[in-house]
């Protein structure tokens, strides 16, 4: 009877290895898995698509599509050129904000810090229609008042790339900030302070120390931010279109809006962003194993904050001045033109009114976008929290095997533009049984899809900031996996989880790039409808539109982060 | 009838990442002994115990508790950490900042449901034990480090598990408060007779604390025993060393020369010493170890005439307790620490001598 | 009423000439998803064939249409007032993108569209022959002229036509520099200044179509030098027309210029004398629909003199009315006083539009 106990055993040990652990790992694994690559399936197989267009499943494969792109050498062009100039832009102003707040005794430090987020929060598409008022050649504010002024043409033109660079970096300057300004605040000080005693002035110490060693900070926010300026979409529609110059994803966009759409060649031009990305990534890593730039040790420090005297008011003028292109400067521009029948530089008194926003709130889109929005961004907060929470745990401090994979997978949505990965759900999940199409719940899925690395990497930072012995040590008293994600884990994250959230909220209501493909008759949300709205409607009207959604929302962030504050204080440390 | 033992470790192999930090380490552990693991940094110590307790998987051995085994490559066991009964004291004590005191003790014994009563009875009597209890209430973040570590410690041993680990829970700690600890964990572990398996770099608190100590380097086992075998009698050259201060000193077996069960070593410089072999082969070429403490120096010439030499003063080192004695010895630098030593100017000429049976050969 | 001033010889006026059948006749045989036996009735002043009572139960419109937001926003509006009990929702995108969106869907076996309106002949004839549209004859059909109806009768209409000329600045053009006619655009001093509508614009492929029949092959390709800025809508064209952005569009709407001047906009517009081009717009209720009646209900709406005068009116839509009783625009211009330009052959035009696509995108650097 050896074969009946063996059976048995093989039964009891097959049970047994179904802990709860290996349960929610796997679940999560699976569900992450299917989230990001069943769309690039699809992508990869419009790509490769070479037969029949409308021939769903495609009748033959090749490489034409791919050899098809050799034919549109300038809007690759394009998008590589700008965005290396806007990225450099962006890193430029990230890393003087971030020397200037966190390394300088400039007066009101920790509101500018707070306040630097709003550019993240307002968007690019809002930056991008408020400097398209101010700066269009013709009928930009800006240039109406040079001419006044008796200047000749115009001062600026946005409509050309530096234009689109600088109104993309303006906004991405402030998620450069944060990276680098993390980078910055765990720096070992004794390693200036070094250079100090030795008689080097401050700003040679900037220059020789503190700048080589925040380089490896610096690369990967540079990285970071390449990746979204390639999959910019916004700015380039709003200021390059006009003016006949495209990028990627621009010219994507205008491709499936055809009849027929050219599909494939679309696909082709998705993928190969891919291929600029891993290239990205591939130097970045090159450059980073080979220095030595271990300055973020284990311990937390103080960084050292230099006096720097009479520099300070300067500087204040510095950060004042960013806040202002960047967010003081288009809402009030925004305003300008949303009172106006005709948007002027100098309006006659008859030229005012209110009706625009008499127009804006009867606007059907606009109210249901609303609503739309918020719940989704509820929704995808919360469900998002779980979820990444769940793989973060997997990725970085369950021991399964295979968990490493998965943090590829997860982190993959990062190198494909977002646009191009919605463009890959589209089809994807046009033919899932399901018909969840058209509805709010794609949308859902589309965001926690390619919300995936931020929320995995925000809460991952926390999670790897607390002490592994703490949950081993819960282990050791015999607590089972379950027991303790609930005792110990979940208190302890409470205060990551709820930043978690806020930012996926926040990410949720700003994003345009998903949302634009996947948005169906029911399912209209914010973003897009104003990028609709300036399709087809008067430019002060897509201006009152845009600054009533952004003041409702930033209303209902203000009362989360309120709301939110007391649980953070309120718990650990 | 001999005791059978309460953990076995049989041949014990931990990789950590693409290295093996362990290399094959064997030992066994008595019921209500303390055995350290003693060794420098990267010796594999740490890796062993936290491989007993379940949180490193090894790739090779077996680990068995009063005959019953928790690991086994050979038989497809691994036992998990929280059902092998056993409790552990972390180095970074491990404190959750979000519970209470009260509630950090509890713990273990809330995983277990006993009920709130006897809960309540056993954490207060354990928190009385390491002095604690009034600090039921505060929030364990509030803690020092010294308070801490005694929270650890009630937690640790509260729900009465069957073995004890330590993983340098002394470490953190300033050096005065280490000492005293030191005596204080002691007589903790002979009141509960718990099973204990303590990991330090630190000789003094191994050599005061353990019933046996097993040295370890580079994830090997150097030598096992009492503290005083292993301090009287090291089999290594580093295990003197490390164990205490030695010299080292090499040089021919002089097998004419040797008698009365002493053995005689040439040194290269000429010099003769002579020493007890304890049972260990006595080659051609001799290694023997001669403790700084164990060496007498003194102006005039003692008495007796065997181990006695001329030597010159090369610099002394005053460090309190004992003064540190450089000589120079036949070409060789010999270091001898002294207690109460009137001052010895630099080339001063002066007699070293060492008794035969502290003179131990090193050997395999 | 079939010939204008220059005697230019409509389609319609060929097949009015040639027809002698009655409508109800052509009708009758072919109409197979309606029982004859079924009559209309009235609801608020029209005849429809629709059961209104079974269409409130249904309660829902979900509408596709080639307008911008606000017009589109401005039909359902119109249809919402009278028929408060079923609500309305919309998804809009510019013709090309809106037919490759319902292909896609019905593909996948998704049909959640009643009704669909285009701006271009050419996939509606697309769509009619792969059967995405319903048959459904409309009690309406009486007060349209053949031409206007699909062939056969029940599968679209013409809700109305959209037509274009030129439009410039008044600031930055004097009266004496304005263009006159359709080679004026072509004018070297445009360069960088001219605006168009983008490859997916129904108008714009007529436009393109109609104009090169005109002057020939080299038209576009003169055109194409002054380096045009492409838009979706007219809206946009207005905006940036009325602002300075561009001085002159080669394609402005009559409809937006309407729309524009009565804000007080400093535009002027140009009736071209070769005529003014104009595409159809044609609405139709979908095959498979979820909510039939509703559909019904509302394509013999839009044909009804009710449905026709909102969208005369509308200010974000000011469509031309091709109804044979249809009153005068709000301008007080009547349809007729204009020269139309529009494809005889909707078929050759149809086969045009690979090489449409081809010069236009590439015209525009895509």
């Amino acid at each position: 009877m050896e074969w009946h106990a063996w059976a048995v055993s093989a039964a009891v040990s097959f049970a047994e290895s179904f802990s709860a652990q290996k349960i929610a790992g796997y679940g999560v694994a699976t569900v992450a898995a299917v989230l990001v690559l069943y769309p690039v399936f699809y992508l990869l197989q419009a790509a490769l698509d070479v037969g029949e267009p409308q021939m769903r499943p495609p009748t033959a494969y090749g490489f034409d599509n791919f050899a098809a792109l050799l034919n549109y050498p300038q809007i690759m062009l394009n998008t590589l050129s700008v965005s290396f100039a806007a990225t450099l832009m962006a890193v430029v102003i990230g890393f003087i904000m971030a020397w200037i707040l966190t390394r300088t005794n400039v007066p009101g430090r920790r509101i500018f810090e707070q306040l630097m987020a709003v550019p993240f929060y307002l968007t690019p598409l809002l930056g991008a229609l408020a400097w398209s008022m101010l700066g269009s050649p013709e009928s930009g504010f800006i240039n109406q008042y040079w001419r006044a002024l008796g200047g000749s043409g115009h001062l600026i033109d946005i409509n050309t790339p530096y234009g689109i660079a600088w109104v993309m970096a303006l906004f991405e300057g402030s998620v450069a900030f944060v990276m680098i300004g993390a980078v910055m605040k765990s720096m070992d000080p004794s390693l200036e302070e070094a250079s100090q005693v030795i008689g080097a002035s401050r700003l040679r110490t900037m220059l020789r120390i503190t700048l080589p060693l925040v380089i490896p900070g610096v690369l990967g926010a540079a990285v970071f931010v390449f990746a979204e300026m390639l999959g910019s979409f916004a700015v380039a529609l709003v200021l390059g279109t006009p003016n006949r110059y495209y990028v990627i994803t621009t010219a994507i966009y205008q491709l499936i809006q055809q009849y027929p759409p050219r599909i494939q060649v679309a696909a082709a031009m998705g993928t190969s962003l891919f291929a600029v990305m891993f290239l990205m990534i591939f130097i970045y890593r090159r450059i980073i194993t080979a220095g030595s730039y271990v300055t973020i040790t284990g311990k937390a420090f103080r960084p050292g904050v230099a006096d720097v005297g009479r520099l300070r008011y300067l500087l204040f003028a510095v950060c004042v001045l960013y806040l202002a292109a960047s967010v003081v400067l288009p809402i009030a521009t925004l305003l300008f033109a949303s009172v106006q029948k005709i948007a002027v530089a100098f309006p006659a008194a008859d030229n005012f009114t209110l009706s625009n926003f008499r127009a804006a709130m009867s606007m059907n889109a606009a109210r249901s976008a609303l609503s739309n929005s918020l719940i989704l961004a509820f929704a995808t907060a919360t469900i998002g929290v779980a979820l990444m929470g769940l793989l973060a745990w997997l990725i970085y401090r369950s021991r399964l095997p295979g968990a490493g994979l998965i943090e590829y997978v997860v982190m993959f949505p990062q190198a494909v533009p977002r646009l191009v990965f919605a463009f890959g759900m589209m089809w994807a999940w046009l033919v899932f049984p399901i018909p969840i199409y058209g509805t709010l719940w794609l949308l859902l899925i589309a965001y926690l899809t390619v919300f995936l690395p931020l929320g995995v990497r925000t809460i991952a930072g926390v999670m790897l900031q607390i002490d592994k012995s703490l949950d081993e040590c819960a282990q050791m008293c015999g607590a089972s996996w379950a027991f303790r994600i609930r005792t110990v884990s979940i208190p302890l994250l409470v205060p990551g989880l709820v930043a978690a959230w806020l930012l996926l909220f926040i990410a949720s209501v700003r994003e345009l790039g998903a949302s634009i493909l996947l948005m169906g008759p029911h399912s209209k949300v914010i973003t897009p409808s104003i990028v609709e709205s300036w399709f087809g409607t008067a430019s002060e009207l897509t201006a009152t539109l845009a600054l009533i959604q952004t003041l409702v929302v930033a209303a209902a962030v203000a009362v989360l982060v309120i709301a939110t504050r007391r649980i953070s204080t309120h718990s650990v440390n | 009838m001999t005791p059978k033992p309460h953990i076995e470790v049989e041949n014990l192999k931990v990789s950590f990442g693409a290295v093996l930090a362990v290399r094959g380490v064997s030992f066994t552990v008595m019921h209500g002994e303390q055995l350290t693991l003693l060794g420098p940094s990267g010796c594999g110590k740490t890796t062993t115990l936290r491989a007993i307790a379940g949180l490193e998987k090894p790739v090779a051995g077996e680990i068995c508790i009063d005959g019953a085994p928790i690991y086994s490559a050979a038989r497809n066991i691994n036992v998990p950490a929280e059902k092998r009964g056993m409790s552990m004291v972390f180095q970074s004590y491990a404190i959750w900042p979000h519970m209470t005191v009260f509630d950090n003790v509890a713990y273990g014994l809330r995983v277990r449901r006993e009920d709130a009563a006897a809960i309540k009875d056993k954490v207060m009597r354990a928190l009385a034990l390491v002095q604690m209890q009034a600090f039921a209430d505060r929030r364990a973040s509030q803690l020092s480090g010294g308070q801490q570590q005694r929270v650890a410690l009630a937690r640790a041993f509260v729900f009465q598990p069957s073995v004890l680990l330590f993983d340098e829970p002394l470490s953190n700690l300033d050096a005065k408060l280490r000492a005293d600890m030191r005596i204080e964990l002691r007589e903790l572990q002979h009141r509960l007779g718990i099973t204990s398996v303590y990991v330090t770099h630190d000789l003094e608190e191994a050599l005061a604390m353990s019933d046996h100590i097993v040295v370890m380097r580079d994830g090997l086992v150097e030598q096992t025993g009492t503290p005083d075998e292993i301090y009287r009698l090291p089999r290594s050259a580093f295990v003197a060393d490390f164990i205490g201060s030695a010299n080292l000193v090499q040089g021919r077996n002089r097998r004419d020369l040797s008698n009365d069960g002493l053995f005689a070593l040439e040194t290269p410089g000429g010099q003769v010493i002579y020493g007890t072999a304890y049972g260990r082969p006595a080659g051609d070429e001799l290694t023997v170890s001669v403790r700084t403490v164990h060496l007498q120096i003194s102006p005039q010439r003692p008495a007796g005439d065997r181990n006695v030499w001329r030597a010159r003063v090369e610099k002394t080192v005053f460090q309190g307790d004992f003064t540190q004695v450089h000589v120079l010895w036949g070409g060789q630098r010999l270091i001898a620490r002294c207690v109460a030593l009137d001052p010895l100017p630099t080339g001063q000429e002066v007699f070293i001598a060492i008794d035969p049976k502290r003179v131990v050969l090193l050997g395999a | 009423m079939a010939h204008n001033k220059h005697g230019h010889i409509t389609r319609r006026a060929l097949l009015k000439a040639s027809a002698a059948l009655p409508l109800v006749g052509i009708a009758a045989p072919n109409v197979l998803s309606q029982p004859l036996s079924k009559s209309p009735t009235t609801v608020l002043d029209f005849q429809t064939n629709a059961d209104v009572a079974k269409a409130e139960q249904e309660g829902q419109l979900v509408f596709y249409c080639h307008e911008n937001e606000a017009g589109t926003a401005g039909i359902m509006e119109g249809f919402s007032k009278d028929f408060p009990k079923i609500k309305t929702s919309y998804v809009r995108a510019q013709t090309g993108a809106l037919y490759s969106k319902i292909l896609a869907e019905r593909q996948a076996g998704r049909f959640d569209v009643d009704v669909i309106q285009l701006s271009d002949l050419a996939p509606a004839f697309d769509f009619q022959k792969k059967g995405g549209y319903e048959r459904y004859e409309s009690p309406q059909s009486g007060a349209y002229k053949k031409d206007h109806l699909s062939s056969p009768n029940g599968y679209f209409f013409w809700t109305g036509v959209d037509p274009a000329g030129v439009a410039y600045n008044t600031d930055k053009v004097s009266a004496s520099d304005a263009p006159k006619g359709w080679k004026d655009i072509l004018d070297p001093r445009w360069k960088g200044k001219i605006s168009c509508k983008i490859s997916a614009s129904g108008l714009q492929f007529v436009q393109w179509y109609m104009l090169r029949k005109l002057y020939g092959d080299g038209f576009w390709k003169e055109f194409a030098k002054l380096q045009p800025h492409a838009f979706d809508s007219r809206v946009q064209l207005f905006d940036r027309l009325s602002k300075g952005d561009d001085t002159i569009t080669a394609i402005g709407e009559y409809p937006a210029y309407i729309l524009f001047k009565s804000r007080g906009a400093k535009v002027e517009f140009v009736a071209p004398p070769d005529g003014l081009v104009a595409t159809p717009l044609v609405v139709g209720a979908v095959n498979k629909a979820p909510h039939p009646e509703v559909a019904k209900l509302f394509v013999d709406w839009a044909m009804s003199k009710r449905g026709q005068a909102w969208y005369q009116t509308n200010p974000n839509l000011y469509y031309a009315s091709v109804r044979t009783d249809a009153p005068p625009m709000p301008t007080g211009v009547s349809l007729k006083q204009f020269k139309l330009l529009y494809p005889e052959d909707w078929d050759e035009y149809a086969k045009q539009s690979a090489t449409f696509l081809k010069e236009w995108n590439g015209m525009l650097g895509l």
